[in-house]
C-alpha cells in the first residue's frame, strides 16, 4: 500500500498534536476534579487511562512515514521535527496531570489542600486546563497569535505559584510540614504542566515561521505597539 | 558521500554525549555549590547554563541537517529521532542543575541543607553526576549492559528521595515549613535529572533492539 501524501500526513501530524493537547486537558481536568472535588473515580480514571501512550506513539509513526517516504525538506521537514518534540512534551503535560490525581488518591480520608490554598489551585487548574486547549488550537490551526498568548498566560501561573509559596511559608502555616510538601510538589506539577504547554505552542511558532519563538514573541510586540 | 554521511551520525552522537558531560560538571559544580554554600560556584553554574542551550541548538541543527541532506532509512533513522529527543533531556538537566545552583544561590550566605539532610544531597549529587556520564558513554557506545547499569542507578536516586521525604516529614524535623519546601524542590529536581539520564539511555536501547525497557517510574 502506498503511503499518504506528505500533505496528509503533516495534517495527520496536527491533528494527532491536537488531539494529544485535548486530552492533556481532560487529564488535568479530572485530576483537579479528584483534587479539588473529591472526585476519586474521576482521578483512578486519570490515572488508568493510557490514551496518551497511545496518541504519541501514533505522532512517531506518522512522522518517521513522513521522512522515510518523502523525505522532506525545509518547513515541512521542521513541521516533522517539531512535532516530535510537541509529544515529548505533551506526554510530559499527562505525566504532571497524572501526578495531581496520584496526590488525590493518596489523601482519599482528607482533603488533599487545606482551605487556605484551594483558590488558588482552583485557579491554576482552570489555567493549565485553558493552556493545554488553547495549545491544541495553536496546534491544529498554526495560529502564532495565540501561541505568543500563552506567554501571558505562564506569567499568570507562575505567579499563582509564588502567591502559593507566600502562603506556605508564612509562619501562620498551620497545616503542618506533610501538607507543605504536598502543597509544595502540587504547585510544581502545575507550574511544569504550564511550561510545557507554553513549549507545545512554541514548537509550531518554531515550525510556521523557522525562528525562535522568542524573536517572534518580540516581532509581534514591536508590531503591536507601532500600530496601536 | 557515505563516509561523509557515517561521520555526521557520529558527530551527532558526540555532541549529545558533550551535553550529557556538560550537564554532568553542572550537576556536581551545582551540588557542590549547595553543600559549601559557594556563592561563586553558584553564580558560575546559572551563567554557564545557556552554554548547553547553545549545544542543544548546535545538536538538533545536525539532526535537521542529516535529515534533509541524507534522508537516513531504517536504524539510522531511529538514532536521529532519538537525538532529536535527548537533546531535549539533555538539556533539561542542564535546567535542572541551574535550579539547584539557584536555590544555593537564594539561601546564600546561609546554607540551604540542614545537616541531617546533607548526606542525602552528597549522595544525590554523586549519583546524579555519574548517570549524567554513564548516559553520555551509553550514547556514544549504544552498549546495552552499561544502560541496564543506569537503571540501578536511578533505583538508588529514587530510594534516597523516598528516605530525604521520611527526614522532612519525621517527628525529629525541627527547622519548620521553609526548609522543608527548599529540600522538597531540591530532591525533586535531582529525581527528575536522574529519570531524564535513564530516559536518554533507554531511547539507545530501543534504537539498538528495537524494544523500549519497561515503563519508568516518574
Amino acid at each position: 500500500m502506498a503511503p499518504p501524501a506528505l500533505p496528509q500526513l503533516l495534517e495527520q501530524l496536527s491533528e494527532l498534536l491536537g488531539r494529544m493537547c485535548t486530552e492533556a486537558a481532560t487529564s488535568l481536568r479530572g485530576a483537579g476534579a479528584g483534587l479539588l472535588d473529591g472526585r476519586l473515580r474521576l482521578a483512578e480514571k486519570i490515572v488508568a487511562s493510557d490514551v496518551m501512550g497511545e496518541l504519541r506513539a501514533g505522532v512517531e509513526d506518522v512522522a518517521t512515514d513522513a521522512l522515510l517516504f518523502h523525505a522532506p525538506v525545509a518547513g515541512d521537514l521542521r513541521t516533522v521535527v517539531c512535532a516530535i518534540r510537541a509529544s515529548g512534551d505533551l506526554e510530559r503535560m499527562d505525566v504532571l496531570a497524572r501526578h495531581v490525581a496520584e496526590a488525590a488518591l493518596r489523601r482519599q480520608s482528607r482533603c488533599a489542600v487545606p482551605e487556605q490554598v484551594r483558590p488558588a489551585f482552583t485557579e491554576m487548574n482552570r489555567l493549565g486546563v485553558e493552556m493545554a486547549l488553547k495549545a491544541a488550537e495553536v496546534a491544529r490551526t498554526r495560529n502564532v497569535l495565540l501561541a505568543v498568548e500563552l506567554d501571558g498566560d505562564d506569567e499568570a501561573m507562575d505567579d499563582l505559584h509564588a502567591q502559593l509559596f507566600g502562603v506556605l511559608m508564612d509562619r501562620s502555616w498551620p497545616h503542618g510540614i506533610a501538607a507543605a510538601v504536598d502543597v509544595t510538589l502540587l504547585g510544581r506539577y502545575y507550574e511544569r504542566f504550564a511550561d510545557h504547554a507554553v513549549l507545545v505552542a512554541d514548537e509550531t511558532v518554531t515550525a510556521v515561521t523557522g525562528r525562535r519563538p522568542r524573536e517572534v514573541a518580540e516581532f509581534l510586540r514591536a508590531q503591536r505597539s507601532a500600530t496601536g | 558521500m557515505r563516509d561523509l554521511y557515517q561521520e555526521q551520525l557520529t558527530g551527532l552522537a558526540d555532541a549529545l554525549a558533550d551535553m550529557c558531560g556538560q550537564a554532568a560538571l553542572a550537576m556536581e559544580h551545582a551540588t557542590r555549590a549547595l553543600l559549601d554554600a559557594d556563592l561563586q560556584l553558584a553564580e558560575q553554574v546559572i551563567a554557564d547554563d545557556v552554554r548547553i542551550d547553545d549545544l542543544r541548538v548546535a545538536a538538533e541543527e545536525k539532526a535537521f541537517g542529516l535529515l534533509a541532506l541524507q534522508a537516513p532509512v531504517a536504524t539510522d533513522l531511529r538514532v536521529v529521532i532519538s537525538a532529536i529527543h535527548g537533546a531535549g533531556d539533555i538539556e533539561r538537566m542542564g535546567d535542572l542543575a541551574l535550579h539547584v545552583a539557584q536555590a544555593a544561590r537564594r539561601r546564600h550566605p546561609q546554607s540551604v541543607l540542614p545537616d541531617e539532610v546533607v548526606p542525602y544531597f552528597i549522595e544525590m549529587g554523586k549519583i546524579a553526576t555519574a548517570l549524567a556520564h554513564k548516559a553520555g558513554d551509553v550514547i556514544r557506545s549504544r552498549d546495552v549492559e552499561t544502560a541496564a547499569t543506569l537503571e540501578a542507578d536511578d533505583d538508588a536516586m529514587d530510594d534516597l528521595h523516598r528516605h530525604l521525604f521520611s527526614v522532612l516529614m519525621g517527628p525529629n524535623w525541627s527547622h519548620g515549613v521553609g526548609p522543608a519546601v527548599d529540600i522538597t524542590l531540591l530532591g525533586r529536581f535531582y529525581e527528575r535529572y536522574a529519570d531524564h539520564a535513564v530516559t536518554v539511555s533507554r531511547r539507545v536501547v530501543y534504537v539498538v533492539t528495537g524494544r523500549m525497557p519497561g515503563p519508568l517510574t516518574v
